[in-house]
């Protein structure tokens, strides 16, 4: 028989390190000469360094390392795809198993939790000018914390009640703790970053308004928030429904949100992993993923993949959705297969389209241009056709990683305090 | 903003950015290797000991001894003293302080007589150095006019020391050799010569491993090997011991004593300085690593401060010493016995065999649970503390006075890694 994983919606999915377990796993590090792992990461989060503090006994060497590169790495060690980025670009693979890169991450952030280490810190003289942050996920939360590193004033605008964006309403908790999540915005909180909730630019508060109030440059890391459902017959039936809000509304339940019985996932990509391991969590007897292509062709994280299934979620490839059946409520999910002869009718509680997102009108927010797929016009820094506006983050890629969002908001802020030094005379 | 502290230190008159050091050795034998040394971060080099014998080396020359797959407990080495011109070696080190006159040169020589020692002192000064330092204890020299069989004899440190110190006014530092049973004899014998400093510790004479396809030791040189001097995290212990037994000479309580022995991390130099040496001397954790390490052991002195309070170096340095004291006068009217978390314990069993084995047969074991459960038999030693292997399972617990014993306030540690 197999040993199904028998988990708690809010129960951490991995145990992390104590100081002597961290230990070994940092002994195991050879300290290359150029750090590959190093290079493999997005952020610059710089493990070579901070697993070698942490070998050498400086585990608050290593904490700030890593704050001081990646503001989010703490989220960022529980959600990086470290199997793609720093720990596929180890040398120890050709000896045997990658370092452990994002658990001692994880660990180096707990202990600086444990000491009550204040590491990042703005000067106490503020600039002159202001800046304005919409949204206050990844993008949003590294280009507001790099600018209050240097002295600048920055207001982060959030639609919801909560700040995270895809942190806080979009990642099952059993990966990223909401604790976490909070740990890491208080960083930039404790930089002065103003928050305002419950206020969406374009809708609650204008682009010229905020220029009025005096925000010289504006960052808009607004993320992607239009679920995609395919136009079939019964995409309109009750218990049909897509990742944001199924993700949204078992984070806000805390666990105790009842997706029924039966679950279907439809999709490939982590959220799609994401959904199957929540409704699993929440109690789902049985969880099942359809996906369109092969395993091979999925973006999902291979331990995303294997996490999902050592819960009992079984993985069905190359099946596209064709319909929704059922009376007012969904009650068969029907697929038609890649191979054009093959037909599947699943019974279901819940359908969950787990297909991709887009963003919303982001003309809107600002007069910036966008792509066909209504994704933000911005070059490698940010840089928008409107003065003074940057964007970065999935708005602008689409949809990507937290570390790729925090190393664009990052590079943003670069190019934000060239501006304001230089158009605006700021010094 | 990563925490900075001023780690500065006056050491024999000169003022050193922080206390980490170069030991004199192969890590720093040539001028590049000290140029990225300096500006990795250490405060200063002792440069490898030049002569007037110009070293003739043997190869392979390096061995080291591990245990469960952690390498490089202890290191062997059968490398002497420079095998470059006398010359070159002080046009490198004229060259060191002209390019970097804030880090700290001290030019470490050996001689084999007494004008040797006068000729290698004159061209110290020549050549710029802060400090001189006397190499008395390399254990592996090919001439016994030299190393530590002239660091074990009291007489000879005391006569090379007045050598040195009759035509130089620089602070001489005399390096000890491990390998004699009662430093205090050379290092005193050194400070009546003139010497102003002590290092210590040299490298210990070992056999680090026998080969059996050669039948000899390690390393292997045309199927013999020689005893030669070990170091490395093993001899740490060692190291500590004879610093702390010098700092509490009455004689010796006030020489600058630079420790070596072991250094790897911020708190193995943190160690050696609390016990009031007043700085310290790397070798063989940068033959493993590389001179980057000193970058944690400034943040992590760094943070320890920052923890602590302390503004400056001078205000911990010494602060263990008085704390080590003679055996008869330990406290022994108490046991603290061992408290087990059953919740922790993973059930592997082996501070039962531990206890059983090499103790007091003080732990019962419960088959059934698979937990240890102390029994009346414990005499609070700690065997069990100290081979779980599990991170808090084991701490202290319960303190128990012995028969006619007056209760006290005590002081425990609490915390184990």
């Amino acid at each position: 028989m197999s040993k199904v994983v028998k988990a708690k919606y809010t129960a951490d999915a991995v145990a992390g390190f104590t100081p002597r377990t961290a230990m070994e796993e940092a002994a195991r590090c050879l300290l290359c000469v150029d750090a590959p792992c190093s290079k493999g990461c997005p952020a610059g989060t710089d493990p070579g360094k901070f697993i070698r503090s942490i070998r050498f006994r400086n585990v608050k060497g290593a904490a700030e390392t890593i704050r001081e590169n990646n503001v989010l790495g703490g989220c960022c060690a529980r959600v990086c795809p470290y199997d793609r980025l720093c720990e596929e670009a180890c040398s120890r693979c050709g000896i045997d198993r990658p370092i452990e890169i994002g658990k001692l991450q994880r660990f180096a952030i707990e202990q600086e939790k444990a000491f009550k280490m204040k590491t990042l810190t703005a000067p106490a003289k503020k600039k002159s000018a202001k800046a304005a942050c919409v949204g206050s996920g990844p993008a949003s939360l590294a280009c507001a914390a790099k600018l209050a590193q240097v002295g600048y004033q920055v207001t982060i605008f959030e639609a919801a009640e909560k700040a995270g964006g895809v942190l806080t309403y979009g990642i099952t908790p059993a990966r990223l703790p909401q604790h976490v999540v909070d740990f890491d915005i208080k960083a930039v909180k404790d930089l002065g970053v103003k928050f305002v909730f419950d206020t969406k630019v374009g809708v609650d508060i204008t682009i010229d308004e905020l220029k009025q109030a005096g925000f010289k440059a504006i960052f808009i890391g607004a993320g992607l928030w239009n679920a995609k459902i395919p136009e079939i017959p019964g995409n309109g039936l009750k218990g049909v429904t897509n990742a944001i809000d199924f993700l949204k509304a078992a984070r806000e339940s805390k666990g105790t949100f009842d997706p029924g019985k039966k679950v279907v996932v439809i999709g490939g990509g982590d959220v799609a992993m994401d959904c199957a391991t929540t409704a699993k969590l929440l109690g789902a007897e049985n969880v099942m993923i359809y996906y369109r292509r092969t395993l091979e062709e999925a973006p999902a994280n291979m331990n995303e993949i294997q996490y999902a299934t050592s819960l009992g979620v079984t993985i069905t490839t190359n099946f596209a959705p064709k319909e929704m059946i059922g009376n007012k409520k969904v009650e068969f999910a029907v697929f038609k297969g890649r191979d054009g002869v093959s037909e599947a009718k699943v019974a279901a509680d819940t359908v969950v389209f787990a297909i991709g997102q887009a963003p919303e009108d982001l003309t809107k927010i600002a007069p910036v241009k966008v792509t066909e797929k209504g994704t933000i016009s911005a070059n490698a820094s940010g840089k928008t056709n409107a003065a003074g506006i940057y964007a970065a983050g999935d708005a602008v890629n689409g949809g990507k990683t937290v570390v790729e969002a925090v190393a664009a908001g990052k590079e943003a802020a670069a190019e934000i305090i060239v501006y304001l030094e230089k158009k605006e005379g700021v010094k | 903003m990563a925490v900075k502290k001023d780690l500065s230190i006056n050491y024999l008159g000169v003022n050193c950015e922080n206390p980490f050091f170069l030991s004199s050795s192969p890590v720093g034998g040539c001028y590049d290797m000290v140029k990225k040394a300096y500006e990795a971060g250490w405060g200063g080099v002792f440069f490898k000991t030049v002569g007037i014998f110009v070293a003739d080396e043997c190869s392979p020359r390096f061995d080291q001894t591990n245990k469960e797959g952690l390498p490089w407990l202890g290191f062997k080495n059968m490398e002497q003293i420079s095998d470059k011109p006398t010359e070159k070696n002080f046009e490198f080190m004229y060259r060191l302080k002209r390019d970097y006159p804030d880090k700290v040169l001290v030019a470490t020589i050996m001689g084999s007589s007494d004008d040797e020692w006068k000729q290698l002192a004159k061209m110290c000064d020549q050549a710029g150095a802060d400090l001189i330092e006397g190499n008395f204890s390399c254990p592996q020299m090919t001439s016994h006019a030299m190393g530590s069989d002239v660091g074990s004899t009291p007489e000879l440190v005391k006569q090379y020391c007045k050598a040195v110190t009759s035509v130089t006014k620089t602070p001489f530092i005399a390096k000890m050799t491990p390998n004699v049973t009662n430093m205090i004899l050379p290092a005193r014998a050194a400070i009546e010569g003139g010497a102003a400093g002590i290092s210590a510790i040299n490298t210990i004479k070992s056999i680090t491993n026998i080969d059996f396809e050669n039948m000899t030791a390690m390393p292997v040189v045309d199927g013999k090997s020689s005893i030669s001097g070990y170091s490395g995290a093993a001899v740490r212990p060692v190291a500590l011991r004879f610093a702390a037994q010098m700092l509490q000479d009455e004689i010796l309580k006030n020489v600058p004593i630079s420790g070596i022995g072991g250094i790897e991390t911020w708190k193995d130099a943190l160690e050696f300085l609390v016990l009031g040496c007043r700085n310290v001397q790397v070798t063989t954790a940068i033959m493993q690593y590389g001179y980057r390490i000193v970058e944690d052991m400034i943040s992590g002195v760094s943070h320890f401060m920052d923890e602590r309070g302390y503004d400056k170096v001078d205000d911990f340095i010494g602060k263990a010493l008085g704390n080590i004291i003679p055996a008869e006068e330990l406290n022994r009217d108490y046991k603290v016995l061992p408290n087990f978390d059953h919740k922790k314990c993973i059930g592997c069993g082996r501070c039962y065999i531990s206890c059983y084995d090499a103790a007091h047969q003080a732990i019962d074991w419960d088959e059934k649970k698979r937990r240890p459960n102390l029994n009346d038999e414990c005499v609070g030693c700690h065997l069990c503390l100290n081979v779980c292997p599990v991170q808090g399972c084991i701490t202290s617990g319960e303190i128990k006075w012995k028969e006619g014993r007056k209760p006290a306030e005590i002081a425990l540690k609490h915390n184990f890694e």
